[in-house]
């Protein structure tokens, strides 16, 4: 039970570090084989990655005025 | 006329072509700086900054990387600049590795991230929630992340070493993700 929970810590640890690059070496290997079979593990890169995606879809738009605001700014005409 | 082109005429001084340049990125640059700094007012501040930098120095633009890598640069500088005057620089807490990782609290989130579009007060719990990040975690997360930049592009755009990029990502995402666990664990 302990050994588990120190395998999910670093599991955690290395998700948080390299999601979204290469994963091939053989500790991600096993960490792969690792989170197929951990619920925990996999609710934790699941969140990891929700988080990030709330971030990206969060965004805002430049209003009419701000742009007028900018151009005046530079003193540049349209 | 494509990019290139609209920056050799802006170089020559046409005026026309640097109006376009800035139509072209005035939305991007826009988004970021609020993903940085969470404040319209402050976006807006920055955005225009940012831009008074690309007119004056648009003749020294070599092309050798993005315009819009160039621009992601001055924003983060700027930002950078204002949360060091506002004394917002340190955060003690991110010296402890250990404690950015709550494996205590893991929970199956049911939550869809496009929720996010029609909801202003999730929109808010997000902000709260980067607004706890030192500015040069943010910006390393926004960078990497959100705008999908390389580990490379990043580290060269705030002047870090990969491993010192690779370090504030996995701490910002662990931290993030705690922030949101607060909320989503029980949805």
């Amino acid at each position: 039970m302990s050994e588990n929970k120190s395998i999910c810590k670093d599991v955690m640890a290395h998700i948080c570090d390299n999601l979204g690059e290469e994963l091939n070496s053989l500790k991600c290997v096993s960490i792969k084989a690792h989170l197929e079979n951990c619920e925990n593990c996999k609710h934790y890169f699941n969140s990891v990655e929700t988080t990030i995606e709330f971030y990206k879809k969060y965004n805002v738009t430049i209003s009419k005025d701000a742009h007028n605001r900018l151009m005046e700014c530079l003193g540049l005409k349209e | 006329m494509d990019e290139l082109k609209l920056i050799e005429q802006a170089q020559l001084g046409d005026k026309k072509a640097l109006t376009e340049l800035v139509k072209l990125y005035e939305q991007t640059v826009f988004n970021f700086s609020f993903k940085i700094c969470r404040n319209k007012e402050k976006a807006e501040h920055t955005m225009q900054e940012t831009f008074l930098s690309m007119v004056k120095n648009i003749k020294q633009f070599s092309g050798e990387s993005k315009l819009s890598t160039w621009l992601y640069r001055v924003v983060s500088n700027h930002c950078l600049m204002l949360a060091r005057s506002a004394g917002k620089y340190e955060f003690a807490s991110f010296e402890d590795e250990d404690a950015v990782i709550d494996e205590k609290s893991i929970a199956d989130w049911k939550v869809a991230p496009d929720k996010i579009t029609e909801n202003n007060e999730l929109k808010d719990f997000l902000d709260k929630a980067i607004e706890k990040l030192p500015a040069d975690y943010r910006i390393v997360f926004m960078l990497r992340d959100v705008e999908g930049l390389s580990t490379e592009e990043t580290a060269k755009m705030v002047d870090l070493t990969i491993p010192a990029v690779k370090s504030r990502l996995h701490r910002a995402r662990a931290f993030l993700r705690d922030e949101l666990n607060e909320r989503f664990k029980y949805e």
